[in-house]
């Protein structure tokens, strides 16, 4: 997409400085949680950042009624709570704040809708903004299609300017829901307007494997079946499920991380490189990985997939209850907490180059990486003694925590024999650039209101994932394979560290 | 935006002296800090962890106080970046030879990382030696990361002592707010651009502290519905500290940086009595006046912008767009070359922005300003790299402006 008709030749040579045209942003469910840890103080950094601009207001909207004032301390409690650049600038933040109104919308209210309406058109008049909106639910996703179309019932979805919608994931529960969703959506707004937000994306690290692959010029020619054995990658948290349980037990890993999460990483880790870093070349070849991998099937799911729950435990020094005593999980809860799958990419490229994933809860510690293991030198030079102790090349994209790179390789031990050992070359962002990097939702914002989609999902890609989990999700309810167990605090079950043994194969100990 | 630096809490010590020295022994101390370092910080089952550094930044100071600003200085900028630094001062009282040299490390111990050793080396150097400033520094550089050389003071442009110096380097950087003679050591500035090797980036803290000014003036335009502005543009009016003529190089960019960018011919300049200056371009057929003044304001540093109007009409709306600092500060007048190091702990500046735009009322928008010390605008030009096209077409409209005065 377009962003811009014609560039502004006064925004030339402004590095990392992105202007946005003056909006409105609605925030459904201003007073919830996402609102304010996330939302919130990542626009009062945008306008500490000056990446705001002159006019631009922001309108919350919840259930409960509240007046403009007890709004704006809410918002400035919640921004001096989890703002991530501390302390809080009150001069900045007043300004924020001064843009900073309520409306009461009850969501199954369309008369609420008209008063919201009204309450744009006066800021429309007041600050200058050409009817520029941005509808952001930071609600629960079943209340996604009900805010859709109350837009389009009162007329919120149209006239001058833009008219954007942004929605969280998950973009459903499974296939049909999330066509169900897209629809719905797409009655209402132009799917170019729809922005789901997975905010991993917005990570700088993730962002960094197409700078890795695509920036430079000595990894993309290894980069594919002739070099590479497999891919694993690793999402996994130390947490158990938190206050999550009642939507958790529902979804279970497959949905709130593989489904998403983990298959971006696969995505941005397997795709080809686009013409551009721009939204339609990326998204594009991110969807044709997807649709290049083939799905599982019938035997497939059982022998390529393992799924496990853990049982209590020790994390991190701590003891902790397994999953069925958590709070608001049934006692007999067939839910998966752990899931691992091969993956086979079909496509000339990773032609024979399995991808594992793996992604849980309760993990012994919280870590995201992709490893890419190469093969074996074709020809033992040294002899079989004196490599022993090397392991094959592999690089490793750390995502975090230690957001870094590896390289792994071979390399003589000093002394008088000849012994190979395998080293490490690290590169790690905070050791070379020492700089705090944003928060993933002040980028993922900026970029709404610009109107660049590139690290947002579009519906085909959601699509192509569910397409890939729907089949998994339904052997799985039928208990196909069986639920494992692990300990608390372990890699996951046993069936996990077999899944790659068949393939002579074992997991990266991260 | 610059990034929030830290200034260094307390002045590290030097770990090695040295007078009468050769760039040999230095190099010998160095190795020894290094391998030191990296066995200390490995454990007993691990390798020595490899240096880390980004860049390296050389600072040439004239004076003693320009050589504790600059040594502060790099050291604030490792704090944020993995970095070499090389202070060099001329023309030093030395007790050796030619060369008297000290070595200060800082160790960072990120949370979740090793620990990286930034190096700060110090030389006073003397005679002949500081002719020959390449020499003095090639050994002395990191292998495959940049070089930037931060000329504090005036540099000695179209003299042999710089282009030696910029031979090794990737980039100069300058603060042209403190050259001594602003409208020649401009000029001369500009030339320079014409004559250095074509990897050498020309950078100016002064052009650093524009930048807020600049997303001001250039978020105005950007909705699409107003992009028509800019070709209704009639008058442009730059304000800076000073009295009388004064510093002008900070308003001469601003107008080049707008001249240059959407095509405007400078067609006559004249410099009247109190700082005043007219200045009349000419695009499409249109004439453009731009007015500088000087205003006393004795919380400011001479030549500082201290406000920015540009006004037009376009298909029958007026326009009006004012960005301005707010509030005043209310201090005596200070030297300028502490001002902008004491930018340093100042917070609550801002830019104050007014929109007028037909018969609407104004809009006002309060934007914050970083700290501007140095160590922040030289670490976001350093981050961001020294080669500006907007920056080097901006200073030469600015220059040809200038030379009609």
């Amino acid at each position: 997409m377009k962003v811009e008709e014609a560039p502004n030749p006064l925004a030339e040579g402004l590095h990392d400085y992105r202007i946005a045209d003056p909006a409105v942003m609605i925030i459904f469910g201003a007073t919830g949680d996402l609102s304010g840890r996330r939302l919130l103080p990542a626009l009062y950094n945008l306008a500490k950042q000056r990446s705001l601009p002159a006019g631009f207001a922001v309108v919350g909207a919840a259930m409960n009624d509240m007046p403009d004032d007890a709004f704006r301390k809410h918002a400035s409690d919640r921004i001096h709570e989890f703002s991530r650049t501390q302390p809080i600038d009150d001069r900045v933040l007043d300004a924020f704040l001064s843009s900073l109104s309520y409306v009461k919308v009850d969501f199954a209210q369309l008369a609420d809708f008209k008063a919201l309406a009204q309450r744009l058109q006066q800021l429309d008049d007041a600050n200058h903004i050409p009817g520029n909106r941005i509808f952001y639910c930071a609600t629960p996703p079943p209340t996604y299609q009900t805010i859709a179309l109350q837009l389009q019932a009162s007329g919120l979805n149209k006239g001058p300017g833009f008219h954007r919608i942004v929605v969280e994931k998950p973009f459903g529960s499974d296939l049909q829901s999330a066509r169900e969703l897209t629809q719905t959506l797409q009655k209402v707004f132009a799917e170019d307007s729809v922005f789901r937000i997975d905010h991993y994306l917005g990570k700088e690290t993730v962002q960094n494997i197409l700078a890795f692959r695509f920036a430079n010029s000595i990894f993309e020619p290894v980069w594919n079946t002739n070099l590479i054995d497999s891919v694993q990658i690793t999402v996994a948290e130390e947490i158990g499920i938190e206050q999550r349980g009642a939507y958790y037990d529902k979804a279970g890993a497959l949905r709130d991380i593989v489904q998403n999460h983990a298959l971006q990483l696969v995505t941005l880790t397997a795709m080809e490189p686009p013409l551009a870093f721009e939204a339609g070349a990326v998204r594009d070849e991110k969807v044709k990985v997807l649709r290049s991998i083939r799905p599982l099937i019938g035997e497939d799911i059982e022998q390529s997939t393992v799924r496990g729950q853990y049982t209590s435990g020790w994390v991190l020094g701590e003891q902790v209850p397994a999953y069925r005593e958590e709070k608001n999980v049934a006692p007999d809860s067939q839910t998966e907490t752990f899931a691992a799958l091969r993956l086979v990419v079909d496509n000339w490229r990773w032609a024979g180059v399995p991808f594992y994933i793996r992604a849980g809860k309760r993990m012994p510690k919280r870590v995201t990486e992709i490893r890419i293991q190469f093969k074996r030198p074709p020809h033992l030079t040294f002899g079989r003694e004196a490599m022993k102790e090397v392991d094959p090349n592999a690089i490793t994209l750390r995502i975090q925590p230690e957001e870094g790179i590896s390289l792994k390789f071979g390399a003589k031990v000093p002394s008088a024999g000849l012994r190979i050992r395998s080293v490490t070359m690290d590169f790690q962002y905070v050791t070379s650039f020492l700089i705090e990097a944003p928060e993933a939702y002040e980028r993922l914002l900026l970029d709404c209101m610009i109107g660049d989609p590139t690290l947002f999902t579009r519906a085909d890609e959601v699509e192509a994932a569910w397409t890939l989990i729907d089949p998994i999700e339904n052997a799985w309810g039928s208990d196909r394979p069986p639920l494992q167990t692990y300990a608390a605090g372990s890699w996951g079950p046993d069936a996990a560290a077999k899944l790659l043994q068949a393939d002579a194969r074992e997991w990266h100990r991260p | 935006m610059a990034p929030t630096v830290s200034a260094v809490e307390q002045e590290a010590q030097p770990i090695w002296h040295g007078e009468g020295v050769t760039v040999g022994d230095v190099l010998a101390a160095l190795d020894q800090i290094r391998f030191k370092f990296g066995r200390a910080e490995a454990g007993d089952a691990e390798h020595i962890h490899p240096r880390n550094s980004v860049m390296t930044l050389i600072g040439i100071a004239p004076t003693e106080p320009l050589e504790e600003a600059a040594k502060r200085t790099t050291q604030t900028i490792g704090m944020q970046h993995a970095a070499q630094a090389i202070v060099i001062r001329e023309e030093a009282p030395i007790h050796g030879r030619n060369l008297d040299a000290w070595i200060t490390t800082d160790v960072r111990r990120p949370e979740m990382a090793c620990a990286v050793e930034c190096e700060l080396i110090t030389l006073h150097v003397h005679g002949k030696a500081a002719d020959h400033l390449g020499a003095l520094l090639d050994p002395l550089l990191v292998s495959g990361v940049p070089t930037y050389l931060w000329w504090l003071g005036t540099p000695p442009f179209g003299k042999r002592e710089l282009s030696d110096a910029l031979r090794v380097c990737d980039g100069l950087v300058v603060d042209s707010a403190q050259f001594v003679e602003p409208y020649h050591d401009f000029r001369r500035m500009a030339a320079t651009l014409k004559v250095v090797h074509h990897r050498l980036g020309l950078s100016d803290l002064q052009w650093s502290r524009l930048r807020p000014w600049r997303e001001s003036i250039a978020q105005f335009f950007t909705p699409v519905d107003r992009r028509g502005f800019l070709d209704g543009i009639s008058e442009v009016g730059v304000d800076y500290a000073g009295e009388g003529r004064g510093n002008r190089i900070a308003a001469s960019l601003v107008t080049g940086w707008i001249a240059s960018a959407l095509g405007w011919k400078l067609r006559r300049a004249t410099a009247g009595t109190g700082g005043v200056v007219v200045a009349m371009y000419e695009h499409g057929g249109r004439y453009i006046e731009v007015d500088f003044r000087s205003v006393p304001q004795g919380d400011r540093v001479p030549g500082e912008v201290s406000a920015v109007r540009i006004a037009g009409a376009s298909r029958g709306t007026t326009f009006r767009l004012s960005v301005a600092h707010d509030p005043p500060r209310s201090r005596g007048p200070r030297q300028s070359e502490r001002e902008w190091e004491r930018r340093g702990g100042e917070t609550g500046r801002v830019l104050l922005t007014l929109i007028e735009i037909g018969d609407s009322d104004p809009l006002r928008h309060v934007q914050q300003l970083e700290p501007e010390d140095q160590a922040a605008l030289l670490l976001e030009l350093l981050s961001t790299g020294t080669h500006d096209a907007v920056f080097n077409r901006s200073l030469t409209a600015a220059s040809a402006l200038m030379d009609k005065f």
